[in-house]
């Protein structure tokens, strides 16, 4: 991407948000008794202290592994929304490692994110090679599969793991050897953070620079050239959504033995694994810009918790700036012109190929 | 395990299944209507969230058929909305849907807190109406079978009735209509209806704002029938289940009907298994639905490719 389209980009980027944040503003006005502090509080709770900073980098970690999770998937163009799932069967493996004898070694921390990507992956295969190999649309069976993992894991979380005779909802806290160390005492600023980066890294060089990743790109921005041109594109579509799904799971390890929990508990994403969507949108699926968006979503986000809990304006309000800066971002990179029409005609083909295991031919 | 099939072939599970079915049915016929006019409505979810508190809050105040028209009416106006991101400015489908999904899940809560006024999650406050039940009782009047009939027939939803209705509807607009070969042919092959000077995005619009309309009345249903009154996600992927159902229905209204129905009998059974058997845990009753749905995808999906091989294989 050059400069000027990343200007653009940003541009584009930065347009929705106000326009968003004007519409939360109205919205806010018209439902607030203070109107004025439920917003005030919305853009400046977050800087407030050293704890809801804490706070915001722990959100911004991940909501950054969330993106990245989706931008690899979009950028395969798959729409598998799995990454709910694979964060729910990634917690759980994570936190059945901290609690077996291991979780009281050195090695817990590695060895219960292994298992918890290790776990993501299979989960994120399912939807793939049910795709790959049937033709069954990735979009409902990742859906189907989310669910499916939020109640098995609440079950084993209320029936099993959790203290016995308590009627508690999550399970004792890890041994402080598998919660992650924190990188500023006293604050939920830990470990999560610096993984988050480090697959950002990771996932840009791998689509940038690695066959498999060019592969990958190839096959999202034109499947039957990347066939013709000798490429397996559903070997690549499922690798795609596996690796998605190990990230996925790490997000659910991060989770579960960040400082915030350090225990697993039911359903405990909070709806964030599924805010990765709006995070690859703005990003435009870039790893590089993931972490950017991150950092600005992840301030509305707190300051939108904040704002539920401070004042009379519920938290659920930021939905509304969530879904017009999708509308907004999804929908602007079409210029009209011949490039765009190229573009469109892919795109209308997009939900036909999704469906197209059942499409009478 | 005799308990269970009792239970199963009793009329009153059969009262339970055409209950479950019935907001299936209306989403999953609406999903058809936009899947064959090419644009895959993901949304369907959302849009009966939000038909549902809709006619939730607006039974408070108007009678229940007030009510279920302002659901269609909010489904529809989603629907439209969609259109217009879609069709005017050119955002991806999917994204569009998602966004509508995600609008709905966050914002219900906030409106519902709105009305009842602190109430986050439910809407246990409001006093809302429900649809009203159909009995038959002149049913009864039938020899030898008039009971069973009566027992089978009655206490159904109005709205249960529509759906019958609907999928006929559907049907005849579909293949009898030529409105409904334009869709058809707008789904299939754009550039040909459009080289024919057919408003190829007109009818993609309409076929999207009578998909949210449809899944509006599935919203009303659940939520002033199956349950009565509005909790925070109470759609609980019946949305993306009735997806799959289109697909499972091999697009057409008819077998889409089947589908529902079939993931209906399971619901039902989700609903009567946790008295029968109180050693299996909720939870994992539960996700019989969707284990179900994707179990059927699959295997039909692995049906109709085999079928796609074979046709293939026979032309050569």
């Amino acid at each position: 991407m050059n400069l000027a389209s990343f200007g653009r980009e940003a541009g584009r980027a930065a347009a929705a948000l106000v326009i968003a944040l004007i519409v939360a503003y109205v919205v806010v006005l018209a439902t607030s008794q203070d109107p004025g502090a439920a917003f005030t509080t919305l853009l400046t709770a977050p800087l407030s202290s050293n704890r809801t900073l804490g706070l915001w980098v722990d959100d911004i970690a991940k909501l950054t592994l969330t993106g990245l999770a989706f931008s690899l998937i979009f950028q395969a163009r798959q729409f598998s929304m799995g990454v709910q799932g694979q964060v729910y069967v990634g917690g759980l493996f994570a936190a059945l490692v901290a609690m077996s004898p291991i979780g009281a070694t050195p090695i817990a921390i590695p060895l219960s994110m292994l298992a918890a990507m290790a776990a993501g992956a299979a989960y994120g295969f399912i939807p793939g090679y049910a795709k790959a190999r049937f033709g069954a649309s990735e979009i409902v069976s990742s859906l189907m599969l989310n669910y499916i993992a939020i109640r098995v894991v609440n079950y084993l979380v209320r029936a099993h793991l959790a203290p016995p005779g308590t009627g508690q909802l999550m399970t004792e806290p890890f041994p402080p050897t598998a919660v992650f160390p924190a990188i500023i005492p006293g604050t939920r600023f830990d470990l999560g953070i610096v993984i988050a980066l480090v697959c950002v890294v990771i996932v840009w060089f791998v689509l940038y620079r690695t066959s498999w990743g060019l592969k990958l790109r190839l096959v999202g921005h034109n499947p039957k050239f990347a066939e013709y041109s000798g490429i397996r594109a559903s070997a690549i579509m499922v690798s795609a959504m596996t690796v998605s799904g190990a990230i996925g799971g790490l997000l659910g390890a991060v989770f579960v033995q960040g400082r915030a929990f350090g225990k697993l508990s039911i359903d405990f994403d909070g709806n964030l694994a599924f805010e990765g969507i709006l995070i690859a949108i703005v990003a435009r699926s870039r790893p590089l810009a993931v972490p950017f968006v991150a950092l600005f979503y992840g301030y509305l986000r707190q300051g939108a918790q904040l704002m539920g809990i401070r004042t009379d304006v519920p938290t659920e309000m930021i939905s509304v700036v969530q879904a017009v800066i999708i509308l907004l971002v999804a929908s602007s990179f079409t210029v009209p012109g011949r490039k765009a029409l190229a573009r469109l005609l892919r795109r209308d083909e997009a939900p036909a190929g999704a469906t197209a295991g059942v499409a009478q031919k | 395990m005799i308990e269970l099939l009792m239970t199963v072939f009793s009329a009153t599970f059969f009262v339970t299944v055409i209950r479950t079915a019935t907001p299936l049915i209306f989403a999953t016929l609406g999903g058809l209507i936009s899947d064959l006019s090419g644009a895959l409505n993901v949304a369907l979810e959302g849009m009966m969230l939000i038909a549902a508190l809709t006619a939730v809050i607006v039974s408070v105040y108007a009678p229940w058929y007030v009510a279920v028209l302002s659901g269609v009416l909010a489904g529809a106006l989603l629907g439209a909305l969609m259109a217009f991101f879609h069709l005017k400015m050119k955002a991806d489908i999917i994204l569009v849907g998602f966004a509508v999904n995600i609008l709905a899940a966050g914002g219900t809560v906030f409106a519902l807190s709105q009305a009842t006024g602190g109430d986050k999650g439910t809407s246990i406050n409001l006093t809302s109406k429900a649809v009203p039940a159909v009995d038959l009782p002149f049913l009864e009047a039938i020899p030898v079978v008039g009971p069973t009939l009566d027992r089978l027939l009655s206490g159904h939803s109005i709205l249960s009735w529509l759906a019958a209705l609907t999928v006929f509807a559907v049907w005849y607009f579909l293949y009898r209509t030529p409105h409904g070969l334009w869709l058809r042919g707008v789904g299939e092959y754009p550039a040909a209806p459009e080289a024919a000077g057919i408003p190829v995005n007109k009818v993609r619009a309409w076929s999207l704002v009578a998909s949210g309309a449809l899944a509006g009345i599935g919203g009303a249903q659940l939520a002033m029938f199956n349950y009565i009154g509005f909790t925070r996600d109470m759609t609980a992927g019946r949305g993306f289940i009735a997806l799959g159902a289109v697909l499972l229905g091999a697009r057409h209204p008819v077998g889409a009907m089947l589908a529902a129905l079939l993931f209906g009998v399971f619901e039902a059974l989700s609903i009567v298994m946790p008295n029968l058997f109180n050693w299996i845990p909720g939870e994992l009753i539960q996700t019989i639905p969707f284990a179900v749905t994707i179990l059927a995808l699959i295997l039909f999906s692995y049906r109709s490719q085999r079928a796609r091989q074979l046709k293939t294989l026979s032309k050569i």
